[in-house]
């Protein structure tokens, strides 16, 4: 059986550089179906779908709100084509009522161990229109290594420069943040995988670079500490969301490579800035992550905030507007209290102000989210600030003997795009 | 990152309830006579509750509630609150709406919210 999986494109944030990442969902789901089924996958950021390519079931992955509206849109072209379409993902559960209307059948939850059943169904003519997991969390230990295999590697490199691989040690989060649908996703539990099948799984990553997705590290103490001792001697380089900032695991995880971590700035408090400080004190850089348009900023606080974040010395900044996304708290409060006026999933790209902030208009919230990308990297381009973490962690890897240099057949290529040379400032040697 | 316990100050008894997708779900709740009408305040308990928020879960839950308490539909005062959950960042300040509705087929449709003062609140309850 031919099984046809989809990847829909999203249109990428203006301003910011852009890099396509070998997206993740799809070859961990892709590791769910059975031997027989025979897999070809399309991740349409990076090259376009053949609607006539010859498969017998679709499958559509959806991550972000700004993909569903595309996603649908691709069902609907299969289907008129005489293709049963299947959605799945993060964003399938987010809009799951809406994807219902476009699909011959959705997949709500984490699809391990029952790849199995559904393609049974299917065979027998009997897919069913909803298979709902939505809070049955399976068991952890069946994540097994994803379909890297998939991918169509020389599309994911700029310039000979190969991107990271995406990689998940753990589910589910212990924390319920404002903006945040992942207790809904995933539960409100720490799902870690059993250390060994983590190991084992990077040991068949063929890309010394990862970006770790767990939602957050910093669930478990002894956890994170006994992953980072074992992920040493594989001498990875990598990024991830937040680590604890205690020095016995800061310091495990710069021995595991950590290269730089994302971190929430919320305040300009000296807590933050000393944790900011503590991560480079141990080597490991450090990108902040700004929310914009809280109920409890103002205009000035936003000012004070951008001026903060240039005297912590943070190596990248990447700001956001509230969006309230389906199925968080920001969604509750600010639907109860008539603020939303937008509701083009497209304009859900936390770059783009859908809703009435409380201290300023949408314009100005609008304004300041531009003004904050323009201050930030004002003296330093967000590529000549990226080029120098590059610089870092090429000279650890060449410590280390693990560096690889760039492919030099595909220097004049981006994305599987010829790079027109005159119009490109980026040189990631 | 917060600790969201939420203060049982404003519920009797959790509410167990299927939220969206018949998620298993969990609410605070209270119900209280006022003379011919019923209130029925029911709370949201944030890192407590495993499956959809009480906004989201909305009319259905209005529905569920009623039916595990034989109580009117259409002679209830419905109140959410959203407490307050010890944190420093003030939109987890406490927050309570009534919640107009209409009943279509039986399940309420058309919600509305109006939010409350602690006064309007206090005379409810
Ligand atoms: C990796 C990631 C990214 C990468 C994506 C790279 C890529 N090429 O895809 C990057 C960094 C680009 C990114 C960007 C953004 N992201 Co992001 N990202 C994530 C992250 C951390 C991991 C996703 C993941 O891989 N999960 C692990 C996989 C294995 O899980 P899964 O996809 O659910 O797959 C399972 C099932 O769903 C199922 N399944 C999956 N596909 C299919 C298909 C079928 C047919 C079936 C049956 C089943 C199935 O099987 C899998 C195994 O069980 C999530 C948070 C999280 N931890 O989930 C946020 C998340 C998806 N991102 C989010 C956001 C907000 C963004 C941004 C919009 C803003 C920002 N700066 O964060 C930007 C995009 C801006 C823009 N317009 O350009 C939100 C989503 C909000 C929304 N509703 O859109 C999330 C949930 C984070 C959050 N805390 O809220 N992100
Ligand atoms: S923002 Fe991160 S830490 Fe907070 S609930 Fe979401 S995944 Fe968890």
């Amino acid at each position: 059986m031919k099984f046809k999986l989809i990847y829909p494109k999203w249109k990428k944030l203006p301003g910011q550089t852009t890099f396509n990442l070998p997206p993740h969902g799809p070859v961990v789901f892709a590791a769910c179906l059975p031997e027989r089924v025979d897999v070809s996958f399309t991740d349409e950021n990076v090259e376009d779908i053949d609607f006539e390519e010859d498969c017998d079931f679709v499958g559509i992955s959806m991550m972000l709100s700004t993909q569903v509206k595309r996603g649908w849109a691709i069902a609907d072209e299969f289907r008129r084509r005489g293709k049963q379409v299947m959605f799945g993902g993060i964003s399938t559960m987010l809009h799951a009522e809406e994807t219902l209307q476009h699909a011959d059948s959705i997949f709500l939850g984490e699809a391990e161990g029952r790849m199995e059943q559904v393609i049974a169904d299917w065979e027998k003519g009997q897919l069913k229109k909803v298979y709902n997991y939505m809070g049955k969390q399976p068991d952890i230990a069946l994540v097994g290594p994803a379909r890297r295999d998939l991918y169509k590697r020389e599309l994911y490199n700029h310039k000979g420069v190969q991107m990271v691989d995406l990689f998940h040690a753990s589910r589910g989060c212990k924390f319920s943040c404002y903006p945040c649908a992942v207790s809904y996703l995933g539960g409100r539990c720490f799902r870690p995988r059993p250390i060994e099948k983590a190991i084992e799984e990077l040991e068949t990553i063929d890309n010394n670079r990862l970006f770790i997705v767990d939602n957050s590290l910093a669930q478990s103490t002894q956890w994170e500490l006994d992953l980072f001792k074992e992920m040493i001697p594989l001498k990875k380089k990598w990024i991830s969301h937040t680590i604890e900032d205690k020095p016995e695991v800061l310091d495990l995880a710069a021995q595991a490579g950590a290269w730089y971590v994302y971190q929430a700035v919320y305040d300009t408090s000296d807590y933050i800035r000393e944790r900011v400080k503590r991560y480079h004190d141990y080597g490991i850089g450090v990108e902040g992550t700004i929310l914009l348009g809280l109920d409890n900023q103002t205009e000035d606080d936003i000012l004070r905030l951008i001026d903060f974040l240039l005297s912590i010395d943070l190596d990248l900044a990447e700001f956001t507007v509230l969006a309230p996304f389906p199925h968080t708290k920001a969604y509750d409060d600010l639907m109860r209290q008539g603020r939303i006026f937008d509701h083009d999933w497209d304009h859900y790209n936390a770059g783009q102000v859908v809703y009435q902030p409380k201290n300023m208009s949408p314009e100005r919230l609008q304004e300041l989210y531009e003004y904050a990308w323009k201050s930030f990297y004002h003296d330093e381009t967000q590529e000549e600030k990226m080029f120098k973490l590059f610089t870092k962690v090429m000279l650890r890897e060449m410590e280390d003997g693990t560096y690889r240099p760039r492919d030099r057949k595909l220097a004049n290529k981006s994305f599987g795009k010829d790079v027109d040379r005159s119009a490109s400032k980026v040189n990631l040697r | 990152m917060f600790d969201m316990k939420v203060n049982d100050k404003y519920f009797d008894e959790i509410f167990d309830f299927a939220g969206q997708w018949e998620m298993p779900s969990k609410c605070g709740l209270k119900i209280v006579k006022r003379g011919d009408k019923t209130v029925v305040l029911a709370t949201e308990l944030y890192q407590d509750n495993p499956g959809s928020s009480i906004t989201y879960a909305g009319g259905s839950l209005i529905k569920q509630i009623c039916e595990a308490k034989k109580l009117d539909l259409r002679n209830i005062i419905y109140v959410e609150c959203n407490p307050d959950t010890n944190s420093k960042l003030s939109f987890y300040d406490e927050e309570m709406f009534r919640v107009d509705f209409e009943v279509e087929n039986e399940m309420p449709t058309n919600l509305k919210y109006t939010q409350l003062t602690k006064e309007e609140i206090e005379s409810i309850l």
